[in-house]
């Protein structure tokens, strides 16, 4: 493998593996809003 | 309270713009404006990743560690919350460093992995830390939980000045600083056009940390209010 070759596989790696964590932790968040949303509004109604 | 909110959100989103644009920078001068080293050829602009990977994960150990040392004490779950986000953010940097380590180290030393001193304790911060998250949610009772994984979070991070310090006390493989050096000043040691790129990466890295950081917070607090209404709804 070239320099570059090298290059493209490090940065190929870290900008995937960082926008998979993102891609997962905003999905992490929608469904915890979503939850909590519910919880609120069924919390409204009881009172 | 919703205002307040609001402001987060809008603070979080111009966070993450900024993020992006110096990702992009970064990206441009580490790959385009700077040129390839004399010796290392273009496997060199694999450093303008592993080096701002490192500090971030520093950072984000020493948040850990003033979150737990916070949590333990005033007990307040904000502060665990903080301290549990930036060790999930510091694993990830910490794991990233090594491969970006690896990758570089064949073209450049010929190997893959080597047990110098240097690598083997950053595999062992990474060890610790994968711990301290294993350990949040073995244990089922949640203060139990919070107070085994502070005192953790605390010993681990005294694993960072032994692996700054490494190269310096022991003969290893791995380069003594470049940047955080004593003697030398950052633009002593390397050219301008190398150290913009790095500049630029680890502006980029520390901006990119800290919206993925407020985003983990975020979901952390929500996650806390939504166990607590389950509780309140339950106990009724």
């Amino acid at each position: 493998m070239s320099g570059w070759g090298f290059v493209f596989l490090a940065y190929g790696i870290v900008w995937l593996a960082l926008l998979l964590y993102l891609f997962f932790l905003k999905r992490r968040a929608r469904r915890v809003e979503k939850e909590l949303a519910a919880l609120r509004s069924s919390a409204v109604k009881k009172n | 309270m919703a205002q307040a909110a609001q402001n987060k959100t809008r603070g979080r989103k111009l966070l993450g713009a900024s993020a992006l644009l110096s990702v992009l920078a970064g990206l441009y001068f580490g790959l385009i404006e700077a040129p390839p080293d004399a010796y290392q050829g273009n496997a060199q602009r694999i450093m303008y990743l592993h080096i701002p990977s490192i500090l971030t994960a520093y950072l984000s150990f020493f948040i850990v560690f003033i979150g737990s040392c916070l949590f333990l004490w005033k007990r307040e779950k904000r502060d665990d919350i903080l301290a549990s986000s930036a060790a999930e953010i510091g694993v990830l940097f910490t794991a990233l460093t090594i491969l970006e380590g690896s990758i570089w180290g064949k073209p450049t030393w010929g190997v893959w992995w080597t047990w110098d001193a240097r690598l083997t304790l950053t595999a062992i911060l990474l060890l610790i830390f994968i711990g301290y998250l294993m350990l949040r949610s073995l244990i089922e009772d949640e203060t139990r939980a919070a107070v085994c994984s502070a005192v953790l979070g605390i010993i681990g991070f005294l694993d960072i000045p032994l692996i700054h310090m490494s190269v310096y006390w022991w003969r290893t493989l791995h380069q003594p600083p470049s940047i955080l050096r004593p003697d030398k000043m950052p633009w002593e040691n390397i050219h301008p056009s190398m150290l913009i790129a790095l500049a630029v990466n680890f502006a980029a890295f520390i901006l990119l940390y800290f919206y993925l950081l407020s985003l983990r917070f975020h979901v952390g607090e929500m996650e806390e209010e939504a166990k607590t209404r389950k509780l309140y709804r339950g106990s009724l």
